[in-house]
Formats: C-alpha cells, structure tokens, sequence
C-alpha cells in the first residue's frame, strides 16, 4: 500500500525536477487556504443567518402565506424533471437510495422544523420519482412530456399568479425563468434553424439578421429593451415584470437554440434527404420525420449547456427590478443587522449556483457519453 | 412513328418548360409575399413605437444628441474639438454634449475588453495546458478552478469581486505597495510610462521607429525583419528609459489619495478580474478541447523522436492548437466584449450604464438602445473582422512551412 502510494506520488507529483517544484509550492498553499476557509466556516462564520432568512433566498418576497402556492410550483417541476429525466436513464433502485440521501442532507442542511415544508419536501421528491419512473418503465408515456411540461407551465403560472406575479423570486424564479425560456426557446430556435436554410432567399436574410443580431447585443441589453418596449407597444396588455423577463430571454436566447439546432442539422448526411426524397415524402415530412429527430439528437447535450447558460444568466433581471436569488441575497445583507454576513451569504449563493450548475453539466456530460454510445 | 415521337417529345418540353415557368412565378411571388410581410411587419412595430410614444408625450428623434449633459461620468474620456478645432481626448464633464457622454462609454467598455482580452488569453492558455500537467496536484486544481468559474454566474462573481474584495482592500493610508504598485480600497495605482522627451527630433525619431516595429511585427512577411521588429521593439523602449526620453512615474500614496502613475478605479478592477477569470475559464475550456482533439499521434511521434513534454507541447501541439482555436477564441472575445455590460451592477460607467443615465435623463429611452444596439454590433464586426484576419494569416503560414 504503501510502495504503491510512493509509486503513485513519484509519477503523478515528483516526475520531474519542474514537477517537484510546482508540487512543493502549491501543495502548501492549498492546504493553507484550504485550512484558513474551514477554519472560518467552523469558527468564525454564524451561519444561523441561512436558515433564518431561508425563505426570502427561495420565493424572494412573495408572501409567506401564500407559500403553499410555491411548494405546488416546486411539486410541478420536480415532476416534469423527473420525466425528462426518465427519457435518458432508465430508473434504478440503487438512484432512490442516493435520492433519499440527497433529501435527507437537504432537510438536514436547511435545520426546517416545519413539518408543513418537510411533508411538501417529500412530496416533490416522490413526485420527482413518479415521474422518472413512469417515462422510464411506460413508453407510451414519453409522447405526452412536450405537452406535459406546456400544461405544467401553464398550471404554475395559475397558481402562483393570484398574489400578484410582481412578487415572485428567489431560487424558485431563477428555475421558473430557466424552465420557461428553455421550453419556449426550443421550437422558435427550431423554426428559426429550418428558415436559415430556407429555399426563399428572403425567409433566409431574416432569420440570419435576427439570429446574427441577438448573439452580438448583451443579453442585460435585450431584457431591459423589451421591458421598457413592452408598455409602449401594447398598452392595453400590460404584462407584468416577470412575464416582460421572460419574453426578453427567450427572444434572444431563440437566436442560440437556432445556433445549436442549425449545427445538427449541417450534421445530418445529405443522402438522407435524398433517400426520404427519392420515397416520395414531401418537403415537410423530410424535414419533421427524417432531418429533425437525427439533427435534436446531436444538440442534446449543448442544449443542456444552453440551458445551464440561461440559469447562470438569470440574475441579470436585476435589472427590471426582479428578485432573484442573487439579489435575494444582496437584500438580505443590505439590512444593516446582517452587514457584516458578507462572506456567509455568498459562500451560501456560491455553492447553492455550483451545485446546480454542476448537475446540469454532470446530465449534459452523461448524455453525450450516452448518445456517443448509441451512434457507434 | 419517327415523327409521332418527335412531336410527342415536343410536347413534354412545351409541358415540362410551363410548368417550370409555373415553379418559377411562383417562387418569385412567395419571394414578394415574405419581403411583402416583413416590411409591413416592420411599418406596423414602427408605427405602434411611435404612437405610444406620442401617447407618453414624446417625439422619437436624435435631436437630444446635441444638448449639454448635465450629469457627470465617474470616469472616462471623450473626443472634443478644441478651440483650434483640432479633436482632443479629454476627460468628460457635465457640459459635454449627450453624444460625447455615449463616446465616454463606448471607451471604457473598449478599454475593459481590450485589457480582459488580452489577460484572459494569457491566463486561459496557461490554465488550459496546465489541465494536462503531468502534475497532478496542477492538473486537478486547473479543472476544479475553471470548473467552478464555469459553473456559476458571471454577475455573482462581478459582485462577488467589488463588495467581498475589492471594497475590503484597505483604505489608502494603509494601503499594500509592492514594486511600486499601489493597492486600495480607492483603486489600484500602477506605475505610468511619462514621455519627457518634449519635441525634440531624436526622441520623436525614437518613438516612430517604436511604432513601425509594432506594426512591422504584427504584418511583415519575411521572418528575419520580423525578428527585427521584434527586436526593435524591446531595444527602443529601453534606450527611452535609460537616456530619460521616457520615465517611470511611480505612484505615491499620501493620507487620502495617491498621486502619479495611472489609476484603475475599484469598479473597473472589479469588473476587469471577474471578466479575466471567467473568459480565461471558458478560453482555457477550448485550448483544453482542441488539445484532446488532436491526434494522439503527434504525442507518440514526438516521443519517440525523444523530445521531451516540455518541447511537445511548445513545439509541436501549441503551434496545431492555435491555428484551430482562433476562431472559438473570437466568439469568446465577442461574448466576453457583451459582458462588460455588466459593469451596471457595481457602477462602472461602461456603454450600457451610460445609456441607462441618458435614458433617465432625457426619456429617450428607444432611440438610445438603438445607438448602443448599433456600438455593439460594429465591435462585434470589429473584433470577429481582426480575429478572422489573424485565423487567415496563421493558415497561411501554416501552409507556407
């Protein structure tokens, strides 16, 4: 074991002069930084402002009476990731032990003694199972996940309306506007794809400009044109900020959807056109049955990537006034009683960010693994 | 029966000719219909624009251009005609015009992206081929690094880096010095390079010659005037420095502010550090793919000629490298350029922070996205145009060798 180990650390630390070196600065000054960071976080750090203002950094401002209505938004979702879930990986016994854990650890972290939150808690998770199980065990049930999540949406939005949309925030519209633009985006980017390379020159000359446009303006830019536009154009409508917020992310991240989805459609062979044409399928049928489903296939995972971007780039509704995590946060330590939590809070919006960002690469990174085997 | 076919195969050609000229018509009409739509499209948002507009009592027009400012920027400067109506670059005051305030803007968003760009290629190189250390310590500390950069959002670590960093520097009076450099909750002073030559006919001969090596090393030819350039380029600098045509201006650092050399306001350090380290994460990302995606080889052919890693990765897989990666480095520039829209967040006076102050104070709101829409996407042009020059470039010398 310990010839081994020796082996080991003489070829993967001290292989050569300069490697030694590297090793012999950066380990201590690691494991010093390492050490003062655990240091602060047992000794130093009063954590106790996390569980205290937990409900502020999840639902933002929205009414702490009204918080039911946001556990039901929060069953919905777990649901509808457990069936996409489902899609790749089928369910196995050994994933609900780990779930169970992750629960556990969750419920344990958040110190809730409310067994209101613990009960809804439990239910998302069962839900989230539900889900992953039925669109793995059933395959009828994977036809009905577009318009189960279209329908989702659609009950969120109903249900968390009533007290008013202007009040959501926190972690839960971070996610919200993430699900809603990576949904929505999906078939604009789409059509927008299959107009780039049109017959109809002008049809091309649109999408291209449109698409070309998006991805050389700052996203920050786009929301906050389209929430000033928004009144002027149509003020009859008068959406709310949230729905305004929306709008703005999916206008411009349809232009990046159009980007992935025309690079797997470039990926499909040619002779596939032509073998559907030579059978006698219509333009439209080539293009649905045929080009599609190969093309989607491809950009799976750099649509997950997509999605993971659109989460990282959530906080920016800050500028329309909108609460979201980040600034759930900020509001937090702005209240002169928590000024000196600085570094507790981030380092809680640090991790909570990591942590979520890395599932979603860890899923992307399986599906490419996943569809990398199945082409083979 | 000769005859029949003939005038059969006549027939099909009459048929198949309009049916073409059908196909054709139709094509063109679909054409129009679209160009039709879009334009109508396009006349209705117009329309709608205006009268809402007229409803809140306004008048969309770029009239407001011209008008004084009013307000002042924390920093920037801008071009302004002098009194011998010869333009100068002079820091903006609240007199200026609402054009020159947008120029100040655009300045500091490109003087942000020029320095991140170029800093963030320097670091995202080294942290890319540092993932593929025979080092192990090294190789999992660049991957948990850009990992973590990667996986969170660029605004919490924008703000991240000004209030948890940059704001609990400490206050001037005690401010860190190293090597000149100044450290503080007030901003970072670095010594300046100040020209003392005056106007005397060696010292500018000096200084154009400096120009030409730039310019000769970025776009001569032949290698060995190349070499020259280059040469020329360390050697001009420090004949400056030791004959005292150029000095160094050192910052020093009093009770309340520092004084000397240039000055980084601690928004711009902000925003600059947290730009560097997320684009450098995502650029190291690409050197780190296009690494892997070279063939394996060029590993082992090199080894058996007996170099060592060190020369296989300088000489023969960096070369490969760079000449597939420019183009993803230049969409990194353009999405790293679009970043520093973020500079609103802790209140650095960037392009879009400036038209957040004009549309407050003016109202028009609309007719200045327009202007910054426009900015945006002339340096998107800019940078992908210098980028695809230097791609084509490379490839050349790559086929020339």
């Amino acid at each position: 074991m310990i010839a081994k180990s020796l082996k080991w650390s003489r070829h993967n630390l001290f292989g050569k002069p300069f490697d030694a070196l590297l090793t012999l600065i950066v380990i201590p000054t690691v494991l010093w930084l390492v050490y003062e960071a655990v240091a602060w976080a047992l000794a130093e750090a009063q954590w106790d402002i996390i569980p205290q203002s937990l409900r502020v950094l999840m639902i933002g401002i929205y009414p702490a009476d009204q918080a039911w209505r946001a556990w039901i938004a929060v069953a919905i979702i777990a649901a509808l990731l457990g069936m996409a879930l489902g899609y790749v990986f089928a369910f196995k016994a050994r994933h609900a032990g780990f779930l169970a854990l992750v629960l556990l650890a969750l419920a344990a972290a958040t110190g809730t003694n409310d067994l209101s939150n613990l009960l809804f808690l439990a239910t998302s998770a069962v839900l989230f199972v539900g889900g992953w199980m039925l669109t793995s065990w059933v395959p009828l049930s994977r036809k009905f996940l577009v318009p189960a999540s279209f329908i989702g949406l659609i009950a969120i939005f109903a249900i968390m309306a009533p007290p008013g949309a202007n009040l959501w925030g926190g972690l839960l519209l971070s996610i919200l506007l993430t699900l809603v633009t990576s949904i929505v985006t999906l078939p604009i980017g789409i059509l927008l794809a299959f107009g780039r390379r049109s017959r109809f020159s002008s049809v091309r000359w649109i999408c291209t400009a449109y698409i070309e446009v998006m991805r050389s303006v700052p996203l920050i830019m786009v929301v906050y044109w389209i929430w000033i536009l928004m009144p002027v154009l149509t003020p009859q409508l008068n959406f709310s900020d949230v729905v305004r917020g929306m709008i703005g992310f999916t206008i411009f991240y349809s232009a990046y959807v159009a980007e992935y989805v025309r690079s797997g459609l470039q990926a499909v062979p040619r002779g596939q056109t032509e073998a559907a044409r030579s059978l006698g399928m219509s333009e439209f049928d080539i293009n649905r049955s045929i080009i599609l489903p190969q093309a989607i296939r491809v950009v799976v995972p750099p649509l997950v990537g997509n999605v993971l971007d659109i989460f990282n780039n959530a906080p920016l509704v800050f500028i329309i006034g909108l609460t979201d995590f980040l600034r759930a946060g900020q509001m937090i330590l702005a209240n002169p009683q928590y000024g000196d939590r600085t570094y507790e809070v981030y380092s809680f919006l640090f991790v909570t960010y990591f942590l979520v960002g890395s599932v979603i690469t860890f899923v992307a990174r399986k599906l490419e693994a996943h569809l990398a085997r199945g082409s083979r | 029966m000769n005859a029949d076919q003939a005038a059969q195969w006549r027939d099909d050609d009459k048929r198949l000719a309009a049916r073409r000229r059908r196909n054709r018509i139709r094509y063109h009409a679909t054409q129009f219909a679209i160009v039709g739509i879009a334009i109508l499209l396009v006349a209705l948002f117009a329309v709608a624009v205006k009268d809402g507009l007229a409803r809140h009592g306004i008048k969309f027009s770029f009239s407001f251009l011209g008008n004084a400012a009013g307000f002042d920027i924390s920093e920037g400067r801008t071009f302004a005609i002098g009194e011998d109506s010869w333009p100068s670059f002079v820091g903006f005051t609240s007199n200026l015009s609402i054009a020159q305030a947008f120029v100040t803007g655009i300045v500091n968003t490109i003087k942000v992206a020029v320095l991140a760009i170029i800093l963030s290629t320097v670091l995202g190189t080294l942290l890319g081929v540092g993932r593929l250390s025979t080092n192990w310590v090294v190789r999992n500390l660049c991957f948990w690094c850009v990992e973590f950069v990667r996986n969170t959002p660029l605004l919490i670590q924008l703000v991240f880096w000004y209030f948890a960093v940059v704001l609990h520097f400490p206050p001037i009076a005690t401010a860190a010095k190293f090597y000149g450099i100044v450290i503080s909750q007030q901003g970072l002073y670095l010594p300046a390079l100040v020209w003392q030559g005056g106007d005397s006919a060696y010292a500018i001969a000096l200084g154009a010659v400096f120009l030409v090596a730039l310019v000769g090393a970025f776009v001569e030819k032949i290698r060995s005037f190349r070499w020259a350039c280059i040469v020329a380029l360390v050697a001009v600098p420090a004949i400056m420095l030791l004959t005292g045509i150029m000095e160094l201006d050192f910052p020093v650092a009093s009770k309340f502010k520092a004084s000397g050399g240039t000055s980084i306001s601690p928004e711009m350090a902000a925003l600059l550090l947290a730009i560097v380290f997320n684009s450098a994460s995502y650029i190291a990302e690409i050197v780190r793919g296009s690494i892997d995606a070279l063939p394996k080889g060029q590993w082992e052919a090199s080894a058996s000629l007996g170099l060592d890693r060190r020369s296989t990765v300088n000489d023969i897989i960096l070369p490969q490298v760079f000449r597939v990666v420019l183009p993803s480095f230049g969409n990194q520039y353009i999405s790293l350029t679009k970043n520093t829209a973020l500079g609103i967040a802790i209140g650095y006076p960037d392009l879009f922070n400036v038209y957040g102050t004009i549309a407050n104070q003016t109202g028009h709101s609309l007719e200045g996205i327009v202007i910054v829409m426009i900015s945006y996407l002339i340096l998107s042009w800019i940078i992908s145009a210098v980028v695809g020059w230097a791609d084509r470039r490379m490839a050349r010398q790559g086929a020339m060798r």
